[in-house]
C-alpha cells in the first residue's frame, strides 16, 4: 500500500522540480550588469531573483512533503491525543455522564494527593533498582557475546529469545513460575532441600518484588544487550590495538577506550531502560495487583486505577500530563549527564 | 411437511406480531464467580427459543470498569447480569434502559426479590430487575470432619469451635487444610464471606447512612484476630495470602475442611462435585449471632439498545417457573417469592440453607461500592490483606479507615 502511493508522488516531484541551480553562475553575473548597466540584465533580474524564491519555496515544499507522512502520525497520535489530554485534565470528566471545568483543580489535588506522592516514590525505587540490574547483566553480557568465539550465534539468540515475548505473557508465566503449589520456583527449592516448605513468592512484598526485578531482567537484558553490543562492535579494531601495543592494561582499555566511545550507545540503552521502568504496569498489575497491600502501585498503576477504576477520567489525565513532564525533564538531565547532543563525534 | 408448514407460518405470525422481523441475537455479559445458573438457564433459553442470547464471561473484579468503557465506546452488549450493587451509579449515570412501565405491568411484580427492585430502583424509576440471588452461608467438608474424628452432621457455632476443627482436620496430611479463604485484596471475597462475622455481633464497616466508615470496632478487631490465629497456626494453605479470587471455590478441591462461600457454590458442588460430601450452616457472628451477606445479579438494559423487545422476552423466560427452576438447580435463589417454594422443590435440602440466610443477610447500600469494597487496591481490600497477613494490625486498621473516610467524603 505505501509503495503504491508513494511512488507516484515522488514521480510528480520529480518531474515539477526545477533543474538543480548553478550555485557558481550567478553572482559574478549579477555583480556584471551591475557594473555593465546592461538594460536586458536588469530587466533580467527581478525575473531571476523571482525564480530563486520560487526554487526555494518549492524546495520548502518539497521538503515538506517529504516529512509528510511522518508528521500526520505523529500529529495524529501523539499531538492531538497529548492536547486532547490536557483539555480533559482541566474538568471533571468522569467516565459516564457529563464534564465539568474546574480548572487547575485536578492540579492541585495532585500536590496533596498521598497515594501519588507513594506511587512515585515507588516507581522510582523500582527504576533504580531494575536499571542497575539490567546494565550490570546486560553489560558483560554484550562484552561477552561481542567476541567471536563459537556458538556465538547460539547464545546471543538464547540471551534475546526472552525479549520476543509479551511482556503480559512473561507476567502469567511467571504467575505460574512462582506458585506456591503447582508453580516451579518454589517446589524446586523444596526438592533441593533449601527450603523446608514452598514459599509463597508472591505474599511479601520483598520476595514479590525480587520475582519482578529477575522476571523483567529476563526479560529485558537480552535488548539492552543488543544495543550495547552495537556500539561495541563500533569500535574500530586499530584503537584498540593501539591501546594494547601502547601497554593500556585490560581494565584501563575498557576505562578509557570503551566507555567514552560507547556514550551515545549507553545514552540511548539508558533512556530506553529509564523510560520503560517509569512507565511500568503489566507486570505490577498481572503478577501481585499492586502487591501486597498495594505497595506496588506504580505511577501508570495508579493512573489506571483513577481513569478506569474510580472513573475519573479528568483526574488520570491530570496525572498523565505530570508523568509526561516527568519522564521528558528526565531524559533532558540524562542527555545532558551524559552531554548528548553538544558536539558531533 | 404440514406440520412443518403451520410451524412456520406460525412463527412467521408470531414475528409479525411482535414486530420483530428475524431471530434475533442478544448479546449478555455475565460476572465470572457466579455459578453456572446463568449459563444454564441461557443454554434452556436457546434450546426452546427462535430468539438467542450469548452469554460472554467478564472477570467479576473487572466487570464495572469494561461495561463503563464499553459504554462510553459504544460496544456495550444488549443487557448485563449486573453486580447488584452497581445498578444505583449506572443508573444514576444514565446509561441503563428505564424498565418502570414494562415491570409493574408483570403479574409478578410485587413478589420479586424486594432488595434487588430496591437497589434497581433510582428517583422512583425502575433500571434493574432481580436475576440471581445469593447468600453467604459456612461449609463443612463432611468426609474429611470423618477422618479427623469429628461429628459430621454437628455444624460448628463458633468460631472457636471452627478453629479447634481446623486444627484436627489439618493433621490428617501434609495438603489438607482447615480453613480457606481468598485473602489476597479480594475486597468482594471478603466482603461477602468475612464482614458476617461482624454483621452477625451486631457491627457494621459503614455506618447506616453509610457517610462514616466505621471499621475499627472491637467485633472487627476479633475477627481479625481469629483469620490471623489460623493462618499463624498454618490451618489455612499458604496460596490464601495471594488469591485474589480466583481460587475462591477452592473447597471444590476436598482438601479443605471449612470455609464461607455461596448459594452459587452448594449449586456448583451439587452437579459437578457430588463426590464431595459436605455440610452447610450460616456463618456465626464473632460474639454470637449469624449473619450473610445477601447479593446477586440485577438484570439491567443498556439504554437505546435495539434488541428491547427480545431482551424482555429473555427475561420474561427466566421468571417463569420453567426458568426459576433451572437457576435453582444450578445455585441461584428463586427470585420470585411467590413460586419459590415450587421452585425449589425435589432440590437438594441445602439450598434452603441458603434461602434461610436471607432474613439475617445484609447488603451495604453505597455508590462508591466499587471504590471503597471491591477495587483490589482499595481500602478494604488492602485492609483484609493487611490485617491478616500483615505484621502491623493497627496501623491497617487506621490506613483503612482513614482511607475509606477519605473517599467517602470525596464523593459527598
Amino acid at each position: 500500500m505505501g509503495v503504491v502511493t508513494i511512488t507516484p508522488l515522488l514521480k510528480t516531484v520529480a518531474q515539477t522540480s526545477p533543474p538543480p541551480p548553478d550555485p557558481s553562475g550567478h553572482p559574478p553575473r549579477k555583480g556584471e550588469g551591475a557594473r555593465e548597466t546592461h538594460p536586458e540584465h536588469q530587466m533580467t533580474d527581478p525575473g531571476q531573483n523571482q525564480s530563486t524564491r520560487k526554487r526555494r519555496s518549492a524546495t520548502q515544499w518539497r521538503g515538506l512533503l517529504y516529512i509528510a507522512p511522518a508528521m500526520a502520525l505523529v500529529i495524529v497520535f501523539f499531538v492531538v491525543p497529548v492536547l486532547f489530554t490536557g483539555w480533559m485534565s482541566l474538568h471533571n470528566w468522569p467516565l459516564m455522564g457529563t464534564q465539568r471545568w474546574i480548572g487547575f483543580n485536578n492540579y492541585i489535588r495532585m500536590a496533596n494527593d498521598a497515594r501519588f506522592m507513594s506511587a512515585l516514590r515507588f516507581t522510582a525505587y523500582y527504576t533504580i533498582i531494575v536499571t542497575i540490574a539490567i546494565f550490570a547483566i546486560a553489560f558483560p553480557l554484550a562484552i561477552f557475546v561481542e567476541k567471536q568465539r563459537r556458538f556465538v550465534g547460539t547464545y546471543r539468540t538464547i540471551i534475546f529469545l526472552p525479549v520476543v515475548i509479551g511482556l503480559a505473557t512473561a507476567s502469567l508465566l511467571w504467575v505460574w513460575l512462582a506458585n506456591v503449589d503447582s508453580g516451579f520456583i518454589g517446589p524446586a527449592l523444596k526438592a533441593l532441600g533449601l527450603v523446608e516448605r514452598s514459599p509463597n513468592l508472591l505474599a511479601s512484598f520483598d520476595s514479590a518484588f525480587l520475582t519482578i526485578i529477575i522476571m523483567v531482567v529476563w526479560k529485558i537484558a537480552g535488548f539492552t544487550m543488543i544495543i550495547l553490543l552495537t556500539g561495541l562492535q563500533a569500535i574500530p579494531v586499530e584503537l584498540t590495538e593501539a591501546a594494547r601495543i601502547d601497554g593500556a592494561g585490560r581494565w584501563q582499555r575498557f576505562r578509557h577506550l570503551t566507555l567514552p566511545l560507547m556514550r551515545r550507545t549507553i545514552a540511548l540503552a539508558l533512556i530506553i531502560s529509564v523510560t520503560g521502568s517509569i512507565l511500568a504496569f503489566d507486570q505490577f498489575y498481572i503478577m501481585t495487583s499492586g502487591g501486597p497491600q498495594n505497595r506496588m502501585i506504580s505511577v501508570v498503576y495508579y493512573i489506571f486505577n483513577q481513569s478506569f477504576v474510580s472513573f475519573n477520567l479528568g483526574y488520570g489525565a491530570a496525572l498523565s500530563i505530570a508523568l509526561l513532564v516527568i519522564l521528558m525533564l528526565i531524559s533532558i538531565a540524562q542527555l545532558r549527564l551524559l552531554k548528548i547532543g553538544e558536539e558531533r563525534p | 411437511m404440514i406440520k412443518r408448514l403451520l410451524a412456520t407460518s406460525a412463527v412467521a405470525t408470531f414475528c409479525f406480531m411482535s414486530g420483530a422481523s428475524a431471530a434475533e441475537t442478544i448479546e449478555m455479559w455475565v460476572r465470572t464467580g457466579v455459578g453456572d445458573s446463568f449459563k444454564k438457564v441461557v443454554e434452556a433459553y436457546n434450546a426452546s427459543h427462535e430468539n438467542k442470547v450469548t452469554a460472554t464471561e467478564v472477570p467479576f473484579s473487572e466487570l464495572v470498569q469494561k461495561y463503563a468503557t464499553a459504554i462510553a465506546g459504544g460496544q456495550a452488549p444488549d443487557a448485563l447480569s449486573m453486580d447488584l450493587i452497581y445498578t444505583p451509579a449506572f443508573a444514576a449515570a444514565g446509561q441503563l434502559e428505564d424498565l418502570t412501565d414494562w415491570a409493574k405491568q408483570l403479574p409478578y411484580f410485587n413478589s420479586l426479590s424486594p432488595s434487588h427492585v430496591k437497589l434497581g430502583t433510582y428517583q422512583d424509576r425502575i433500571y434493574g430487575l432481580p436475576l440471581s440471588v445469593e447468600t453467604s452461608v459456612f461449609a463443612w467438608n463432611k468426609g474429611l470432619y470423618k477422618q479427623a474424628g469429628l461429628d459430621p452432621e454437628k455444624a460448628p457455632a463458633s468460631w472457636q469451635e471452627i478453629e479447634v476443627n481446623a486444627e484436627k482436620i489439618r493433621k490428617l496430611g501434609d495438603d489438607t487444610y482447615g480453613f480457606y479463604f481468598s485473602g489476597g485484596a479480594c475486597g468482594g471475597c471478603m466482603i461477602f464471606t468475612f464482614t458476617p462475622l461482624v454483621w452477625g455481633s451486631g457491627a457494621d464497616i459503614l455506618s447506616a447512612d453509610g457517610k462514616t466508615a466505621t471499621l475499627d470496632t472491637p467485633q472487627m478487631r476479633k475477627a481479625v484476630d481469629a483469620y490471623r490465629s489460623m493462618v499463624k497456626k498454618d490451618l489455612v494453605p499458604p496460596s490464601a495470602a495471594t488469591d485474589n479470587g480466583t481460587n475462591f471455590l477452592s473447597f471444590n478441591n476436598g482438601k479443605i475442611g471449612q470455609q464461607s462461600l455461596g448459594a452459587f457454590a452448594i449449586g456448583t458442588l451439587v452437579t459437578e462435585y457430588p463426590d464431595i460430601d459436605f455440610g452447610v450452616t450460616l456463618i456465626p457472628g464473632i460474639d454470637g449471632g449469624t449473619s450473610s451477606f445477601a447479593g446477586g445479579d440485577n438484570f439491567v438494559i443498556t439504554k437505546g439498545t435495539k434488541k428491547l423487545d427480545a431482551v424482555k422476552e429473555f427475561l420474561e423466560y427466566v421468571y417463569s417457573l420453567e426458568g426459576q427452576k433451572v437457576m435453582a438447580k444450578y445455585g441461584s435463589l428463586p427470585t420470585r417469592g411467590d413460586i419459590a417454594e415450587e421452585a425449589l422443590k425435589g432440590l437438594d435440602p441445602r439450598m434452603q440453607v441458603g434461602l434461610k440466610a436471607i432474613a439475617v443477610a445484609r447488603t451495604p447500600y453505597t455508590l462508591q461500592f466499587n471504590d471503597l469494597i471491591n477495587s483490589a487496591n482499595g481500602p478494604w481490600a488492602t485492609f483484609t490483606n493487611a490485617a491478616i497477613y500483615g505484621d502491623d494490625v493497627d496501623g491497617a486498621f487506621a490506613n483503612a479507615q482513614g482511607e475509606m473516610q477519605a473517599i467517602i467524603d470525596s464523593g459527598q
